[in-house]
């Protein structure tokens, strides 16, 4: 059995946001961090909001813990107030140590798993998380990538071949793996275009460029656009990361 | 980083039975840690911390100051500046201390009420809070006089005086505005400490080469000393309110990240910044007319320097940098008045009700009302010293008790106690902070002491009356 990639699960527990129908059951296999989270604006304190709505967001998210273990996940959860969600997320992610962070959409059963394969880099990320979610249940896994122009057919074969190596390194059965390719087309539009067909979304996040901070990172513009549940695969921590951390 | 909590079992419950919220159970980098996994997130940086305190000091002691203040002190008011300076900063390094050690929502009031228990706590608690009001009333009745200004710059002529009705309107705008909630409002703030810190600088820069005489200028000839000695002691007393901004900082120090870098950073730095601003100021601005003329242009004496040094349209821009400065003052006391609400509430010394949020905003729509009203009312009174000096008033007690509160840790040395920057020159420092804390207060008009000695009474009463039975203080 592979080990099961742990997922954060972001909830805004208090606007009425909950767990998604099919969520439970698509990430029956994963570790759960379920991250509770309630954005107050600048004038009101933490700690607040925390007297106030405590109660109410520990009774909602003890019923979402048991809707996920239920489904079979294991579940760790967190309650947290915050001035900044983002930064909530950012910070979960790296003191639990996830995978990969959940954009939760509602998905039926899961037959069809679309994975956006961008380059080499953090491909080691990209097939634990689909191996482990995905190894065993009967979903269909498709590897996608979008070429650039300058791309040969030999590289790309070398990428997907490589990343269907893993999976199968991971116990996972080559014949659910299907490969694609795509060309001429810019690679957003061309995951969102074809994720129609899929349950789920599985994608690496991109470094944060000038074109990310103006319109978004991509996963987010896939997110908006795709109404199924995206899987984030987050980026490698970077080893001294909390040194490098610049103030504001 | 992953700091003790305040080893604290506050007990007990006030006349409405409730309880002091129990403390946390960790204190790190980015959270403050409950248990059961819940956290407060940390989202202030020091950008934003310098931004709050020098924020709220900046309004005060350039823009409403100067005139007052030469009146009172003849030029020698540079150094009733100077002094100021260096009392906030006596204060602002133990508090720096302090603050690494217990970064909680509160400030001054938590670390007294933890360090020397309840009934120092409430008195200093509730100062706190009744101080932050004055201040504001007094930077909103600042707003109007510039204000007022403004009008007569576009040579409107008004059959009243404007300066209580626009200070009235704004305190009531500021209120409603931090109810609706406001988004971005630590961006805003950062961008008008920003926009003020340039302006200035270019004007100082300027001023400074003026008086030293490159444009030809050259300083009015006057005694330095030309009130006498004794004045410069009671002007650095009414000025005092220009340095209360470090304090807000420590009222939302469970909000700021790296608290044992960024809190010192944050609160001396400020300090420190705006001690040279203002030192410039008042020397720029005697240099230019002599104390005298200076003092009859009062509240908004600087846009009569900037029009000499400039014309209109240096006066233009210090009346836009006054505005906003006395804006983002009020703003920030407004904010800090309802944090100390908050901070009160969580240990039943108000009624839990008072820290309420409001469902549709989010926001502590009762706490900001019970600051945003009375704060109306002080302003109604229009008079820029007795409120300047109240607040200064109530704050004074509690610097001083912070030092003194940080010598009786520091005696004790319970377990808990561990702060991440240590105030140097220990006990001296603390203790010297402590004695010129106190010792400003006897400069004071006597109405001011009153009214201080008032508030401090009837917030002590209120402790025996509503929280008799609340412990709050630390294991020591």
């Amino acid at each position: 059995m592979t080990d099961r990639p742990s997922i954060l699960v972001p909830i805004r527990v208090l606007e009425g946001e909950s767990v998604p129908e099919g969520v439970p059951e698509l990430l029956a296999n994963a570790h759960v961090v379920l991250l509770g989270y309630h954005v107050i604006p600048e004038q009101t304190a933490p700690g607040q909001a925390q007297m106030q709505f405590e109660e109410r967001a520990k009774n909602r998210l003890d019923e979402y813990e048991t809707i996920f273990e239920e489904a079979g996940a294991t579940v760790e959860r967190r309650l947290v107030f915050t001035h900044d969600g983002q930064k909530t997320i950012d910070r979960m992610t790296t003191e639990h140590d996830c995978l990969a962070v959940l954009v939760p959409n509602a998905t039926g059963p899961v037959e069809d798993v679309l994975v956006a394969v961008r380059g080499a880099v953090g491909i080691d990320r990209l097939a634990r998380v689909v191996a482990g979610l995905f190894a065993e249940t009967d979903a269909s896994v498709t590897l996608y990538h979008v070429a650039e122009p300058d791309e040969t057919d030999e590289d790309v074969g070398t990428l997907l071949d490589g990343m269907v190596n893993r999976l199968e390194g991971l116990d996972m059965d080559a014949s659910r793996i299907e490969t694609r390719v795509e060309r001429e087309q810019a690679a957003l539009d061309a995951i969102v275009d074809v994720a129609d067909a899929f349950d789920v979304v599985v994608m690496g996040e991109t470094d944060p460029s000038l074109a990310t901070f103006v319109f978004g990172m991509p996963a987010d513009q896939v997110a908006d656009r795709f109404l199924g549940p995206v899987l984030v695969v987050q980026r490698e921590p970077a080893p001294n990361e909390g040194e490098m951390e610049m103030d504001d | 980083m992953t700091e003790q909590p305040v080893d604290v079992e506050s007990a007990g419950e006030n006349v409405a039975g409730e309880t002091p919220v129990k403390e946390p159970e960790a204190v790190t980098d980015d959270a403050t840690v409950h248990d059961d996994d819940v956290e407060l997130e940390r989202t202030i940086g020091l950008v934003g911390g310098l931004a709050i305190g020098i924020g709220t000091m900046i309004g005060a002691g350039i823009f409403v100051f100067p005139g007052l203040a030469a009146f009172n002190a003849g030029p020698a008011a540079t150094l009733s500046f100077a002094i100021g300076g260096l009392i906030a900063l006596l204060v602002a390094l133990p508090t720096s201390e302090l603050a690494t050690a217990m970064p909680r929502s509160g400030g001054g009031y938590y670390f007294i009420s933890r360090g020397m228990g309840t009934a120092y706590g409430s008195i200093v608690g509730l100062g706190l809070w009744l101080g932050l009001m004055f201040a504001s009333a007094f930077y909103l009745v600042g707003l109007g006089h510039y204000a007022s200004a403004v009008f007569a710059e576009l040579g409107v002529g008004l059959p009243f005086s404007p300066v209580i009705g626009v200070g009235l309107l704004f305190g009531a705008a500021l209120t409603a505005l931090s109810i609706g909630g406001t988004e971005n409002t630590a961006k805003i703030q950062n961008a008008v400490v920003g926009i003020l810190l340039v302006v200035l600088t270019g004007f100082l820069s300027y001023g400074v080469l003026d008086a030293v005489g490159v444009f030809g200028g050259g300083t009015v000839p006057e005694q330095f000393f030309s009130r006498g000695y004794f004045p410069v002691l009671t002007t650095a007393a009414l000025v005092f309110t220009s340095y209360l901004g470090f304090a807000q900082v420590a009222t939302v120090a469970g909000e700021i990240k790296q608290p044992g870098r960024n809190l010192p950073l944050a609160m001396v730095g400020s300090v420190l910044i705006v001690t040279v601003f203002y030192v410039v100021t008042i020397f720029v601005a005697t240099s230019a007319f002599g104390a005298d003329r200076l003092g009859q242009y009062g509240e908004t004496a600087m846009v009569e320097v900037a029009r000499d040094f400039l014309g209109l349209p240096g006066a233009v821009a210090i009346l836009g940098a006054g505005l906003l400065a006395t804006f983002s003052s009020a703003n920030a006391s407004i904010l800090s008045a309802s944090r100390a609400v908050y901070a009160l509430s969580r240990d039943a010394l108000l009624p839990r009700k008072a820290s309420e949020v409001n469902l549709r905003y989010g926001t502590p729509h009762i706490a900001l009302l019970v600051a945003g009203g009375p704060i109306l009312v002080l302003v109604a009174t229009g008079q820029v010293e007795l409120l300047a000096e109240v607040a200064s008033f109530l704050h004074l007690i509690m610097y001083g008790l912070m030092c003194v509160a940080l010598i009786v840790l520091r005696r004790r040395n319970p377990d808990w106690y561990s702060p991440s920057y240590q105030v140097p020159g220990y006990p001296v420092v603390p203790a010297i902070g402590a004695l010129a804390s106190f010792g400003l207060i006897a400069f004071m008009q006597r109405e001011s002491i009153g009214i201080g000695i008032v508030v401090m009474i009837v917030s002590y009463l209120w402790y025996r009356y509503y929280a008799g039975d609340v412990t709050l203080k630390g294991d020591i």
